[in-house]
């Protein structure tokens, strides 16, 4: 299992299906922005998104949404703020921002976010 | 399936108008004069609408401003066919009852005229990036913010505030709080654009009626510096207790402007405003098509800011058409829903007569302002001020008499319209647009209520109650 670092430097991508992403990593999840929605809210409830963690991967399913691919536009990205599982959660230097951008044929990309683009923890 | 919805309801609206043959009569008539007189002319021979034909205008006006808030879900999804459908109504009892299909056609073309400015002011703004890395202080956001009330007068408050909002918090990114945003608001989105018919949309529209381009900022310039004055003064004091930031952190103290051909474009927009064959007597009138020469450049300007604007820019921008598209369809069915509205408004402020003063109309327009889009109010409120004269808002040698004579009642509305527009998010197209770039970048904002409770009241009220007791008392 590759950590959040790891998938960042050798650029390898993660999925997406309707709703649901994918990522190759294993991640506490402390806050999504999509759209004008920010998410902090990871409960089992049905609003916002799910998270759940498995031994392989993490998958998020944002509720609101049917098709991301469809609803997002193409210069827009699902920004998160997380923390390699087994970290101190409670370090702001685990802290790692990333943005997950929808591509074709289920293909997520998932980099760093850029200095110059608007984030606030 | 909602871009089908709106050709539709176009489509609709024209082939009403075409079927009639008395206006197709008017229309060989006004080729020689101005359409709009010869139009409103025979639009005073219909009889009113019946008041009840104002209920699809107080059902939408209510369902946007409460919807986003009380029942999000189903407004975001469904908006389109609502804004669409109530319009629908509106058009069906003026073309079957009424058989004033005059009105029609002329609202069809005010509402071309005010989305072809709005779409490419924000289309061309969204392809342009500011970066600013200095560090933030109370004098410089004072700068910065007085720059874009300015500025709004030139590109629109829609277009200062795409351009500077986030150049404005990346400058304050160690210091981001929720007031900085809310002053923007106030100043970039809302105040600041009261000088010309670009600036805000009410007085575009009030431009569209026949007032002149230069008459705002000769009549409301001494109103709108010390208004603003005050506001920053505001804004200074809170600022300056505001001391977070990163110690140690060092600033190149660099400006990257990126994107100078849209530059180009807002140019060709600005320009395009003055291309009416009622402003120069060689552009040519298209009617009866509800779209005129201005509103082809503008809409051109659209498709030429999509095609050619830098990837990495709108990139940088996060650049997303669904605010412009919001405005579309909202206004297509204010637009049709107001029509009745204005009309009675007229007939009853005729009546009323010397009981309304210019104080009631300052504080009745910016009220509704607030809590109701402020472009509709304006032209609701114009109307019963010109009403009040004996004067009627579809014939532009009226508007242009009433100007003359009675300015103050006009200068009342212009200001209260476009000051009061920042009392609520709902005020004004652009605080939206704010509060979505803002909410994007992950920050918090103050809810409908917390905004008008912790900002506007304390803040706004006091001094637009200052402007009354000074100009309207």
């Amino acid at each position: 299992m590759k950590s959040i670092t790891e998938v960042l430097n050798e650029n390898i991508t993660g999925l997406h299906y309707g709703c649901r992403v994918l990522l190759p990593f294993q991640a506490e999840i402390l806050k999504i922005v999509i759209g004008t929605k920010i998410i902090t809210n990871f409960s089992k409830n049905l609003e916002g998104a799910c998270v759940r963690i498995t031994d392989f991967y993490t998958e998020i399913y944002f509720c609101e949404y049917k098709n991301l691919a469809e609803e997002l536009t193409k210069y827009e990205v699902v920004k998160l703020v997380v923390v390699q599982q087994g970290d101190d959660v409670f370090d702001f230097n685990k802290h790692i921002p990333i943005e997950l951008v929808i591509e074709s044929k289920h293909k997520l990309l998932i980099k760093p976010i850029p200095d110059d683009l608007l984030f606030f923890e | 399936m909602n871009k089908n919805l709106l050709l539709l309801f176009f489509i609709v609206i024209i082939s009403f108008s075409d079927a009639n043959s008395a206006f197709a009569q008017d229309v060989n008539h006004a080729k020689d004069t101005i359409t709009n007189v010869e139009i409103a002319t025979n639009e005073a021979k219909h009889e009113l609408p019946n008041t009840a034909m104002v209920i699809p205008f107080v059902v939408l006006l209510i369902m946007i401003a409460t919807g986003p808030i009380l029942y999000s879900h189903f407004w975001e999804h469904h908006y389109p066919k609502v804004s669409v459908l109530l319009g629908a109504i509106v058009v069906f009892y003026y073309s079957f009852f009424l058989h004033d299909t005059h009105s029609l056609l002329h609202t069809l073309t005010e509402y071309f005229s005010f989305i072809a400015l709005l779409a490419s002011l924000f289309f061309a703004s969204g392809g342009i990036m500011i970066k600013v890395d200095k560090k933030a202080t109370p004098l410089l956001n004072v700068g910065i913010l007085l720059l874009g009330a300015i500025i709004a007068n030139v590109i629109g408050t829609t277009g200062a505030s795409m351009l500077l909002i986030r150049p404005f918090i990346k400058i304050n990114q160690d210091r981001i709080k929720p007031y900085l945003i809310i002053f923007f608001i106030f100043i970039v989105s809302n105040i600041g654009g009261a000088l010309t018919p670009i600036g805000d949309p009410p007085l575009f529209l009030g431009f569209l009626r026949g007032i002149d381009f230069f008459w705002f900022i000769e009549h409301i310039w001494y109103i709108w510096l010390p208004t603003i004055a005050l506001i920053l003064l505001v804004f200074y004091f809170i600022d300056s207790r505001n001391k977070d930031s990163k110690p140690g952190k060092e600033y190149s103290g660099k400006i990257e402007f990126k994107g100078a051909k849209n530059l180009i474009y807002l140019a060709i927009i600005l320009v395009a405003v003055f291309i009416d064959p009622n402003v120069m007597s060689w552009v040519p009138n298209l009617a009866p098509s509800p779209i005129g020469l201005r509103e082809i450049i503008q809409l051109s300007v659209v498709v030429l800011a999509m095609k050619t604007s830098d990837n990495e820019i709108l990139k940088y921008n996060e650049f997303n058409a669904e605010p412009i598209k919001e405005v579309a369809y909202l206004f297509i069915g204010i637009f049709a829903t107001m029509i009745p509205a204005l009309q009675l408004i007229s007939h009853e402020a005729n009546i009323l007569g010397d009981k309304l003063t210019v104080g009631m109309f300052f504080w009745s327009t910016g009220l509704l302002s607030g809590v109701l889009d402020n472009a509709p109010t304006y032209l609701n409120f114009l109307s019963a001020a010109l009403g009040k004269f004996g004067f009627n808002i579809n014939v532009a040698t009226d508007v242009k008499e009433f100007m003359n004579t009675d300015y103050i009642f006009l200068q009342a509305i212009s200001v209260a319209a476009v000051f009061f527009g920042a009392l609520t998010y709902i005020g004004n197209g652009p605080n939206f647009m704010v509060k979505s770039i803002v909410e994007r970048a992950g920050i918090e904002m103050p809810s409908f209520f917390a905004y008008v409770y912790k900002y506007s009241l304390p803040i706004l009220i006091p001094i637009f109650a200052l402007v009354w007791l000074v100009f309207y008392f």
